[in-house]
């Protein structure tokens, strides 16, 4: 299981380097720019702030973007929070499908290594390149905001981190449940539903019959401006979050474990 | 042990289409098995299921003694397999390929490895993704024997492989039975089964029969091709 799960890391080492620079870069650049936009900046924040459920569902309303923090949190919170659940949904949708869509199955899978093990070496790895994802990015951001000069806002920084790691996770585990199923890798389904994830988060911002059902959805408990204006962490989005996750892990098992393996 | 594997009123279906039929089958400790049959006739699956790559709708499995379901693990542990079709993970050099195929084993087979690359003629410097169809072919007989198993598994092992090669590759597989292994081949070359299996069978339309002697010739040979096409 060790062999596999350091063979899967080696093989995705790319893909990680080039998606957590790409986006962890993509978010530093942001932090740098809050300077120069510094000046024309709050009476941006103040038209912003007041356009009713356009302002609501990107977190303007709670948050000025004059300050870093509330720059921070709406200009790298969505860069950071759409490019995280993309990553995620690419790793766990191919992890599995792609011994088949190879045609590396058969090779796989005459070793003496049971398809459990070899599910499990396969998610250890997808929990592992998103843990990594996750601290280049949030070590590039914290450049940022070293080379502005700037406090950290430590306490939120680190909580908004570790749920964007919660919220990747989650969308890793269901594409990963998907990948379990095909023996193509669903790459369009795999994005499809990391943006149907974020949309279901800006739609529940704006219409209020979906706001109590906003929990159902992994952006709504990673919320960065949620996070960044001390709003209280919903406990039962997060308890979802996990549930739906482990649930779609435990699918994988079972139906990868079940099913017919093609050539 | 004197039968290394025994298959038992196996059916695989798949959906509606026919996979295989009541199929049992057995092969002796030190046999070179031939398992012939035309495109279709359900060879494949048969291995296939064997390996455990196919859940099976009924019938049983049994190698070297154990049950293929639950004793999966130590039963590949004593497997060499060889698929029809050798694929590999491209951006693996063919040194990484064969290295990682004994680590996952927790083997060290250096010494089988370089004896076997010497003897099939394996460039093992090469990248997976710049190998022909029948370099990757040596690649795999390599990984199915560097082990030592006490079961060799092969799937339409020579297509795509010269005729040198060819002969190098019985001339291992019947140094290995000599030691004590047995082998499976499925082929569609009577001459491979005529020339060096102890025993064969035919598969046709999901069912099997055992022959009664591997040395049949050309004319009853094709006949079971005939038969499937004028029933197709």
């Amino acid at each position: 299981m060790r062999k596999i799960f350091l063979k899967e890391l080696k093989m995705n080492l790319k893909a990680l380097l080039i998606w957590s620079l790409s986006v962890g870069g993509m978010g530093l650049a942001c932090i740098l720019l809050y300077r120069t936009m510094e000046g024309d900046m709050k009476e941006m924040a103040e038209a912003f702030s007041h356009m009713g459920s356009f302002s609501d569902a990107f977190g303007m309303s709670t948050l000025s973007i004059a300050t870093i923090k509330g720059f921070f949190a709406t200009e790298v919170g969505a860069v950071h929070g759409l490019g995280g659940s993309m990553f995620a949904a690419l790793m766990g949708v191919g992890m599995l499908s792609k011994e088949e869509e190879l045609h590396t199955g058969e090779f796989l899978f005459s070793f003496p290594v049971s398809r459990k093990k070899i599910i499990s070496a396969k998610a250890l790895c997808i929990a592992v390149m998103i843990i990594l994802f996750t601290l280049i990015s949030a070590g590039l951001y914290v450049c940022g905001f070293a080379l502005l000069g700037e406090k950290l806002p430590a306490g939120e920084f680190v909580t908004y981190m570790g749920m964007q790691l919660i919220m990747d996770l989650e969308i890793a585990g269901i594409c990963f449940a998907i990948s379990s199923i095909f023996a193509k890798t669903k790459t369009g389904l795999a994005l499809g539903t990391s943006l149907m994830c974020y949309a279901y988060d800006i739609i529940g911002r704006v219409v209020p019959d979906v706001k109590q059902y906003l929990f159902i959805g992994p952006f709504s408990y990673s919320n960065a401006s949620d996070i960044f204006s001390g709003a209280e962490i919903q406990g039962k989005a997060i308890a979802f979050g996990i549930t739906v996750t482990i649930l779609s892990i435990v699918f994988a098992y079972i139906c990868y474990d079940k099913r017919d393996l093609s050539s | 042990m004197n039968n290394v594997i025994e298959i038992e009123h196996l059916t695989k279906s798949y959906g509606k289409n026919r996979g295989i039929i009541d199929v049992s089958l057995k092969v002796k400790a030190g046999d070179i098995f031939g398992f012939l049959g035309p495109n279709g006739a359900g060879k494949s699956t048969t291995i296939r299921s064997m390996m455990g790559f196919l859940k099976t709708d009924s019938g049983s499995i049994r190698i070297l003694g154990m049950d293929s379901v639950n004793d999966h693990e130590k039963i590949m542990a004593n497997i060499g397999y060889m698929p029809s079709e050798a694929w590999f993970y491209d951006s693996m050099k063919v040194s990484e390929v064969i290295a990682y195929a004994a680590d996952i084993r927790g083997l060290d087979c250096r010494e089988e490895a370089e004896k076997l690359c010497e003897r099939l003629k394996v460039n093992t410097n090469k990248k997976i993704r710049e190998l022909s169809y029948g370099n990757k072919k040596k690649v795999s007989i390599v990984c199915a024997m560097q082990h030592k198993p006490k079961l060799f598994i092969f799937d339409e092992p020579t297509g795509g492989l010269d005729p040198l090669m060819q002969r190098s590759f019985f001339e291992l597989i019947t140094e290995y039975v000599d030691k004590g292994a047995t082998c499976l081949l499925s082929t569609h070359v009577l001459s491979e089964v005529n020339k060096y299996c102890r025993s064969a069978a035919i598969m046709r339309e999901g069912r099997l029969t055992m022959l009664d002697s591997p040395d049949i010739d050309d004319d009853e040979f094709l006949k079971f091709y005939e038969d499937t096409e004028e029933e197709a």
